[in-house]
């Protein structure tokens, strides 16, 4: 099996895994990373085709992602929202707009798009290289810089950090639109890297899996990207499976990744590491 | 916590775009062209209509019989418990004839047929019939038979491959037809049949085709729907064929489909829609064949230069063998 493979197909999902991640240390856990992903795939997707350009595509995805996210932000950082409500919110605004936008520009009927790809040298391209680097920079930034330490107490214990003279909220926004980018070049990436196509709700769920993924690999870079990783190989594995010719049903097959992640985690993951402050929106006093 | 006010801006904006998937807006009679009917025509699809597969061509039905018959139309996706509710809903408005597009809605329309006797039901495949309930079989396998004959008989690796999006009965049907056509053209020949579990993922659509490839296949039928351009870009990728499915895929950009398996079944939904303008509606199954012109396998024009002069015309012969009645297709009762 190629590993470059699994790897190029597996980098939406750790993309935004780490997006996510990065979000739920400051305290907010972002459901509608499935909805941000989506947007990002279709205005990545309306960039490339009218432009022809891949890089232009990924920018115009990117900042999609930034922005509906931020939206989806300030309701829950600024207004307090539950944050729950929110990101389903925002995954039914990006299905329902994207599936809009999409069926008025090609048609009711659609089209199947092919879009052009990134420039990339055996299958690794700039993508794949900033999700390779992403990595240990967040490990670095979340460990050993200010910014860092001030963002984990916003997700531990935000009195301690506005008591130490930050903004919370703001601190906060920043985790967010740090999710966003990530989770828009996520979506991008599938559209433009990944699949060179676009249909309704291709993200099929990949969001939320993502999400999973956080919990899975214990709010730690590292692991989150390992846990993808893992999860991308068994995926891998069970079209081979399927292919074998196993009178198996599919489903079981299909599931079989997930399975592993849940049993994985049941062994490994005693206690709890979540942020103390997850999903608790914060109002100063 | 948050004032419940302040959700308001947020849930405007999800109530203005987050049901639009369902083109639940009335799409008004616009063509002159036609007489003006009483007939309301509703229609029910699994997935989107934009797949410009299978879905697709259950729209365009749609909206040849508004443009043919000027009846009022109107369409959404509903699947599971949302079968029910809007057949319901729509019968109740006064709908005369309602399509649901797949196999799942035989048994609810079933059901519902009974609370509406003035309303009639057809599903597209199911088995299940009554007064007002009906059922369009389309025999897309008779093009999936053919389809596995040309890879079988073109296949320098003796390997073909089926990628399906969900596994549905109907789906599988069509699969079981491909290997059929395959056996019978060389017999032992392989081939690898795998699901992704989503007609809307072109990712996986396009990782379970490189997959299958990397395992010496050469030819690659589908039936991933709206994530069908993944097949074909991974066809293109590796430079082998692809064939299309459902509607003809045979211009496809990637220029790696070389033949495609279609069903014409829009001309099946207005037959349907008149006879219950003119009250001749019976119930019962209809299949729709190639005899009645709505299957058909084309080859793609571009690249019929690929194809050997003997192998285009035994699919001719099958071809004519099948709509004679000789040759039968073997296909899943559902």
């Amino acid at each position: 099996m190629d590993v470059l493979i699994v790897l190029m197909f597996t980098t939406p999902m750790a993309l935004a895994a780490l997006g996510e991640m990065i979000g739920q240390k400051a305290g907010v856990i972002n459901i509608g990373v499935e909805g941000t992903m989506l947007t990002g795939a279709f205005f990545a997707m309306m960039a490339a085709h009218a432009t022809g350009n891949p890089w232009v595509g990924l920018i115009a995805g990117t900042s999609a992602g930034l922005l509906v996210t931020l939206l989806g932000g300030w309701f829950s950082v600024k207004l307090g929202a539950d944050q729950v409500v929110v990101g389903t919110a925002i995954n039914l605004l990006a299905l329902g707009l994207t599936s809009y936008l999409f069926r008025s520009k090609f048609g009711t009927s659609g089209q199947l798009l092919s879009l052009p790809g990134l420039p990339n040298w055996n299958r690794i391209d700039a993508v794949i290289l900033f999700l390779l680097a992403g990595v240990p920079m967040a490990v670095w930034a979340l460990q050993k810089t200010r910014f860092g330490l001030a963002l984990r107490a916003a997700g531990e214990y935000p009195k301690a950090l506005e008591a130490s003279g930050f903004s919370v909220a703001k601190v906060r926004l920043v985790a967010v639109a740090i999710s966003g980018i990530l989770g828009g070049l996520a979506g991008a990436y599938l559209s433009l890297g990944v699949a060179q196509s676009f249909a309704e709700n291709m993200t099929s769920g990949r969001g939320f899996i993502a999400i999973a993924m956080v919990t899975f690999g214990r709010w730690r870079p590292s692991m989150v990207f390992g846990a993808c990783l893992l999860v991308g190989f068994l995926d891998a594995l069970q079209y081979r499976f399927q292919s074998l010719g196993f009178d198996v049903p599919f489903q079981l097959a299909i599931a079989m990744p997930y399975v592993v992640a849940l049993l994985v985690l049941a062994l490994v993951g005693k206690g709890t590491v979540a942020p103390s402050a997850l999903a608790r929106p914060y109002s100063k006093e | 916590m948050m004032k419940p006010v302040r959700m308001l801006p947020l849930l405007a904006l999800v109530f203005a775009f987050g049901c639009s998937g369902g083109d639940k807006t009335p799409t008004e009679t616009t063509g002159s062209t036609a007489a003006k009917s009483n007939l309301k025509v509703a229609l029910l699809t699994p997935g989107p209509v934009s797949d410009s597969g299978w879905n697709a061509m259950a729209y365009k039905g749609l909206q040849e019989i508004q443009k043919e018959l000027g009846a009022e139309v109107n369409n959404q996706e509903a699947l599971d418990a949302k079968i029910k509710d809007a057949a319901r809903t729509y019968a109740q408005q006064g709908y005369k004839l309602i399509f649901g597009h797949g196999f799942e809605y035989n048994k609810p329309f079933m059901e519902i047929g009974k609370d509406f006797p003035d309303t009639i039901f057809v599903s597209s495949s199911g088995s299940e019939t009554g007064a007002n309930v009906g059922a369009f079989r389309f025999y897309l396998e008779q093009g999936f038979y053919l389809a596995g004959m040309m890879g079988a008989k073109m296949s320098k690796t003796g390997t073909l491959a089926m990628v399906g999006g969900d596994e549905v009965p109907s789906i599988k049907s069509t699969f079981t037809a491909f290997k059929a056509g395959a056996e019978a053209a060389k017999p032992g020949i392989k081939v690898i049949q795998v699901f992704t579990g989503s007609g809307q993922d072109v990712a996986k659509a396009k990782q379970a085709t490189l997959d299958a490839i990397s395992q010496g296949a050469d030819f690659v039928i589908h039936q991933a729907n709206a994530a069908a351009q993944g097949v074909f870009d991974a066809c293109k990728e590796k430079g082998v064929y692809a064939f299309g499915a459902n509607a003809d895929q045979n211009d496809n950009p990637s220029g790696a489909v070389i033949a495609s398996a279609i069903s014409r079944g829009e001309s099946a939904f207005v037959e349907v829609a008149k006879q219950v303008e003119g009250g001749t509606f019976r119930g019962g199954v209809a299949l729709m064949g190639m005899d009645k012109g709505v299957i058909d396998f084309i080859i793609n024009p571009k690249m019929a230069d690929k194809v050997p002069a003997d192998l285009k015309s035994l699919i001719e012969e099958t071809k004519a063998k099948i709509v004679k009645g000789e040759l039968t297709v073997p296909k899943d009762e559902f």
